[in-house]
């Protein structure tokens, strides 16, 4: 208890400094900003900043891509609610009683526990991870290779449940991103894969390129074919304080809210997004009048804004104390350490206190300042948003262009991200969701190499997976989970055919 | 035969595609055995398995109705994908400057409607932000003008 004290009074003297603010600060209102222009969202900044981030220290470098996510959930609903238009995906629930709010003059109202929420669920994330994560991180130090091989298989498995849409287009997107992963020199044999006699291929597909590619520039492609949608006008925001019954009434939505976004930030493929959309589930199952719901209730902005704020901070944990990304905004944050020579995993806990800790103190002060400083700037953020996106696109593409080759200078870059621009683009027609291919991609290598090493200790005999618990354990947490997601499956067959 | 899901057809065969080369091109590698995996031993697990989510979407298209591909529009894509190449092309014999006037000016045609001169204005506008941001701020060995 004491510990976790004296760690979180470190973290603030490392976050407290006047470089570390100001990344801090930085990062929250370039966050915001992303989070209000629609159709640029935080995988994309994060990549378009990787670079900058190689200049600076890797605890500042932390600070200030942990600030562009969260920041970009408080973003996110500010648009939402005002003018209906969703600027992160996250956000898009608020939207449903947030608008109507702003509709019935009660913007100010919606922002305020919107903020408040967040804030709240800002706070108690913090002590989430300051008292999960080192119990999590000392239990990963007596992982061998067959338990990392279960655990990354069962986070595989829970981004595919987890993932939008067609669960047999989830697996093959995690298995080709898998192979995706793998391109580049083999460590053991030195043979190098897929490369296809490019010099350029011989250390793997950049991650950056490819995450440009996708969250970039296919972005752009698949948003110039919308039409442009009508944006309704709030005129007067007012008062931002919710009064003190509508905080009492929301008190209840904002803890199951910050309780759900918690829980689910941790597990790999969730994150903000899904949060939200669980905590305004929950909400209308246990609202005593369901009917409200839509109709600018409330609770429905209070509960999906805490809960994607907390689950935007904890899913912090996975990947700081395991080197596991649960989103992609993570797995690029783990490409930034690794430029630093971090690995992140249960060692940066003891080697690194200071980043560690000063990260997750930064997500408090970081978390106040959203609320001090956003709410008095609504009016720029709606300014902002008039902006026509032909403007910003060219900047988009420009940026990642830019960005990617400055990782490693390298024109073979430019070319793979070109590759991935058009795969990426097919893959959102196709209704193929990207993250978990992300996901894979990421995990490739090194679930290849834990369970060559499994493999390797148990002489080639593959029941070592089965035999230590805590593989045991993931194992078969892996199966529930998709036996979870066959069964409502199943189900909705059986009820398809009974109609008939 | 009649394909009544469209998007599960087209991405059961991209995933066989993909299959297909990740097979062929781990064929020359060595498999090892169990104890000591060779660097074929993963890649062809995989491929096998994304023949069978490849095999199972097909099957599954022609079975069951599904829903249609939205209009794909090439313009667009095209014209930003254009960019991309143009951009790799152009960065280290002619430089940031020229490279992301040119890209940027390109890019803009990908959109619905052109200005001329707004988007000339744009993409000078971020040439000149970016080579600030990058080149003298953050000191990125980024090659400024043509390599003479």
């Amino acid at each position: 208890m004491m510990d976790v004290f004296a760690n979180i009074g470190l973290g603030l003297s490392v976050a407290a400094t006047f470089q570390n603010l100001a990344y801090c600060m930085l990062g929250t209102l370039l966050g915001t900003i992303v989070g209000v222009l629609p159709g640029i969202g935080p995988v994309t900044t994060v990549a378009m900043l990787l670079p900058i981030s190689f200049t600076l220290e890797p605890t500042s470098a932390l600070i200030m891509m942990a600030g562009i996510y969260y920041g970009a959930q408080y973003g996110g609903s500010t648009t939402a609610i005002l003018i209906n238009i969703p600027g992160e995906p996250s956000s898009v629930v608020t939207s449903l009683d947030g608008y109507q709010m702003a509709r019935q003059g009660r913007a100010g109202p919606a922002l305020g526990i919107a903020a408040l929420g967040s804030f709240f669920a800002g706070c108690v994330a913090t002590f989430v991870i300051a008292f999960g994560a080192p119990p999590l991180a000392k239990l990963a130090l007596q992982f061998g290779p067959a338990e990392y091989f279960s655990l990354m298989l069962c986070g595989l498995v829970a981004a595919i449940v987890l993932a939008r849409g067609s669960v047999i287009k989830a697996i093959a997107m995690v298995v080709l991103g898998l192979i995706f992963g793998l391109a580049g020199s083999d460590v053991n044999s030195g043979i190098r894969r897929f490369t296809f006699g490019f010099q350029g291929l011989a250390d793997g597909i950049e991650f950056v390129a490819l995450s440009m590619a996708i969250y970039g520039v296919s972005e752009v492609a698949i948003n110039l074919e919308k039409k442009d949608e009508e944006v309704g006008v709030v005129s007067t925001v007012g008062s931002v304080w919710p009064s003190f019954a509508d905080i009492r009434y929301c008190m209840p939505s904002i803890l199951r809210g910050t309780a759900l976004g918690s829980v689910l930030g941790v597990l790999p493929g969730g994150g903000a997004l899904l949060a939200a959309f669980s905590a305004y589930t929950l909400e209308k199952k246990v609202a005593k009048h369901p009917r409200r719901f839509g109709e600018g209730d409330i609770r429905g902005v209070a509960a999906p804004e805490s809960a994607n704020n907390a689950g935007a901070q904890t899913s912090f944990i996975p990947m700081l104390t395991l080197g596991i990304p649960s989103n992609p905004t993570m797995a690029l944050m783990i490409g930034a350490l690794m430029v630093h020579g971090i690995t992140p995993g249960p060692r940066v806990l003891i080697d690194r206190p200071d980043l560690f800790w000063g990260v997750v103190a930064s997500m408090w002060i970081g978390n106040l300042m959203l609320v001090v400083l956003n709410l008095p700037m609504v009016g720029i953020w709606v300014r902002l948003l008039r902006m026509p996106y032909r403007m910003m696109f060219p900047a988009i593409v420009g940026f990642c262009c830019v960005g990617t080759y400055t990782i490693n200078g390298n024109v073979t870059d430019i070319a793979v991200m070109a590759f991935f621009t058009i795969f990426g683009y097919l893959c959102l027609k196709l209704d193929c969701e990207p993250a978990p291919l992300i996901l894979g991609f990421v995990l490739g290598p090194m679930m290849e190499e834990n369970l060559r090493r499994a493999l390797l200790i148990s002489r080639g005999d593959p029941t070592i997976f089965v035999n230590a618990p805590i593989s045991l354990t993931f194992l078969v947490a892996a199966a529930l989970l998709l036996l979870i997601v066959a069964a409502p499956a199943i189900r909705a067959r059986r009820e398809e055919a009974l109609a008939e | 035969m009649h394909i009544r899901a469209p998007k599960d057809f087209w991405s059961g065969l991209m995933f066989l595609a993909f299959a297909a080369v990740t097979l062929v091109t781990s064929s020359g590698y060595s498999m090892g055995r169990g104890g000591r995996m060779g660097p074929g031993y993963f890649p062809t697990l995989l491929g096998a398995v994304l023949v069978l989510l490849g095999l199972i979407l097909v099957v599954r298209s022609l079975a069951t109705e599904g829903e249609a591909i939205q209009r794909i529009e090439m313009r667009p894509l095209s014209i930003l994908t254009l960019c991309v190449i143009l951009f790799g092309v152009m960065i280290q014999p002619l430089g940031l400057v020229i490279a992301l006037t040119v890209t940027t000016f390109i890019a803009a045609f990908a959109g619905p409607d052109v200005r001329l001169k707004e988007a000339a204005l744009l993409s000078t506008g971020l040439t000149l932000i970016a080579t600030i941001i990058f080149v003298f701020a953050l000191r990125l060995p980024l090659p400024i003008w043509p390599n003479l």
